[in-house]
């Protein structure tokens, strides 16, 4: 259960974040909204990279706001970036296997667990590649595989399918569904990929300009007129 | 699927061989003004080794690494004339505590990177050049500084490489445990930890690492190896000038490092014949060492515009080729 309480952020005299708060208790959650409407900024409040002024982020009875960075990837959570974060001069494994180095005297467990992840993703064939020589797609994979190891407890990926390929984004969004039945962590998807969200996401989060809209089962959500209006805007007639 | 830890890359077969042969061969066929500037050059390759391993991990730049040699320097000097201890003891105590020294270095460095990291380093080497001058190294003299006018006391060497040939012996194979320290690091967490921080201190943050430990971490692995590196060099001379330590010094280290292809052991190498042998060639030739700095000027140009990877980068780029014209496997 992920419990997010009236999360406020201020950039300056921007309010990024407007006392925003849901509960997420299915395994495959999402946070959708146009461009500038706060989701990567609640995705970098929960893992640690950007403070909020008030409000709590509690996961599984922890609140994370407590803790350094660090120190969340090493409670359980894990998180990818828009842009995947995959060591060029590492291989696959190396690049999978750093997600558990704080587990000292593990090595032959470390290594196995990345391997069954490597695995579950298919991406085991090419573990000894180096980063720099993956394809888009491959290197999505690396990052979905890094955050499966290590009993995550929370999963968070920031627009995994952003520049993949209609079929590359079906295939993810399979490996995405697979992930809490594998690790047993809940998982929680941005992404503006509608089709990809309505898919995977059992209950999605919508939020414009910093303001929650809309939460609850993704069906009902996505059909909601607030959630149409922000994302196709409303028609001006003129008289 | 796991590569293991012990396993022998085509670089590291040729860094093998490239050993042996300065150890076994090189030394023999040496008069003592060669075996002089051999030695400094070895000495200087690992300080280089230091600085081009944080530059290329950690996209750190440290501009204190020829300082951080003169600390290493300075403590074995001083713990020579002050303690009977062997050779090598001192050269472990001068090492770790250069390595502490390099930590402290770090602290107030860690919020910064790039231009500013450098300055402040710079800075540091700055202080540390000040501080040589005016006190100048211990000769064998009383207090804490141990520095006396006229006659130097003698330096004990170490007990199995008294003559100038067998200490060049020695320092090559100290230099290549020290390469092997870095190698060992980079494959080891460490080197994951690091690679993760040049990517991006976000993504390493993400993954668990503590960017502040391992930043510390390679600053103190760098000031080990300078301080390793001073101790020798220190042992090579039996006393230090001050005016190896200067602050343009590291720079131009820094410099050589980048042109020699900071990601390679061979980078270190080319970094300290350039900066050690090409000068005293000049010289022997006849020609004005300073001479040299020019060559440095363009060889930096080259590097910056076109081999990012240094000369060191175009070599391995150019055995790779070689190897897929003639058919067998490339060099990684």
């Amino acid at each position: 259960m992920i419990e997010i309480q009236s999360i406020l952020v201020r950039f300056g005299g921007v309010i990024a974040l407007n006392s925003v708060s849901a509960q997420f208790s299915k395994d495959v959650s999402g946070i959708i909204g146009p461009n500038g409407a706060g989701k990567t900024t609640l995705m970098n409040v929960i893992s640690g990279f950007v403070s909020c002024k008030s409000g709590s982020v509690v996961v599984d009875g922890q609140n994370l706001l407590n803790l350094s960075p660090h120190r969340r990837a090493q409670w359980g959570l894990r998180r990818s970036f828009q842009k995947e974060q995959i060591a060029d001069d590492l291989s696959v494994f190396e690049n999978v296997l750093v997600q558990l180095d704080f587990r000292m005297g593990q090595t032959r467990e470390n290594a196995l667990e990345v391997e069954k992840m490597l695995d579950a993703v298919g991406m085991s064939e090419h573990a000894n590649r180096l980063g720099a020589e993956l394809s888009g797609y491959e290197r999505r994979l690396t990052d979905v595989a890094r955050c499966m190891v290590g009993s995550p407890r929370l999963i968070m990926l920031d627009e995994p399918a952003g520049g993949l390929s209609v079929d590359e984004t079906h295939q993810l969004g399979n490996h995405i569904t697979n992930i809490p039945q594998i690790t047993g962590g809940q998982v929680l998807v941005i992404d503006h990929d509608v089709e990809l969200i309505s898919d995977i996401c059992k209950e999605t989060l919508v939020l414009d300009f910093g303001k929650r809209i809309a939460f609850g089962k993704t069906a009902e959500v996505l059909a909601d007129p607030k959630v149409k209006s922000a994302y196709l805007g409303t028609e001006e007639v003129s008289a | 699927m796991r590569r293991s830890l012990f396993h022998v890359t085509p670089s590291g077969a040729s860094g093998f061989v490239f050993a042996g042969v300065c150890f076994l061969i090189l030394p023999s066929f040496l008069g003592s003004y060669w075996l002089s500037v051999f030695t400094s050059a070895a000495c200087f390759a690992l300080a280089a080794f230091g600085v081009a391993f944080m530059y290329a991990r950690l996209g750190m730049v440290s501009l204190a690494q020829v300082g951080l040699m003169g600390v290493g320097g300075w403590i074995h000097l001083r713990l020579n004339y002050l303690f009977e201890w062997p050779f090598e003891v001192n050269l472990v105590i001068a090492a770790l505590a250069t390595m502490v020294f390099g930590w402290l270095l770090a602290l107030p460095a860690l919020r910064m990177r790039g231009l500013y990291l450098a300055l402040v380093t710079l800075m540091a080497a700055g202080g540390l050049e000040i501080l040589f001058a005016t006190y100048q190294f211990p000769n064998g003299g009383e207090g804490f500084w141990g520095v006396k006018t006229g006659s130097f006391s003698p330096f004990r060497g170490p007990v199995i490489a008294q003559s100038a040939e067998s200490y060049l012996r020695y320092v090559v194979a100290v230099c290549f445990l020290g390469f092997l320290i870095v190698e060992a690091h980079r494959r080891l967490a460490p080197g994951r930890a690091w690679a993760m921080i040049r990517r991006s201190e976000a993504a390493a943050m993400a993954v668990g690492v503590n960017v502040t430990l391992y930043k510390t971490w390679a600053f103190g692995i760098a000031g080990l190896l300078a301080g390793i590196a001073g101790g020798l060099l220190a042992g090579s001379l039996g006393l230090l000038d001050d005016g190896t330590f200067r602050s343009s010094e590291s720079v131009l280290l820094f410099a050589l490092a980048v042109v020699g292809g900071a990601r390679f052991w061979l980078g270190a190498v080319i970094t300290a014949v350039l900066y050690r042998i090409l000068p005293a060639l000049l010289n022997t030739w006849g020609v004005d060492p300073d001479i040299a700095y020019m060559i440095f000027g363009a060889g930096l140009l080259h590097a910056v515009i076109t081999a990012p990877d240094g000369i060191g980068g175009q070599l391995y780029g150019l055995a790779a080729l070689m190897r897929t014209k003639f058919g067998t496997r490339g060099v990684k």
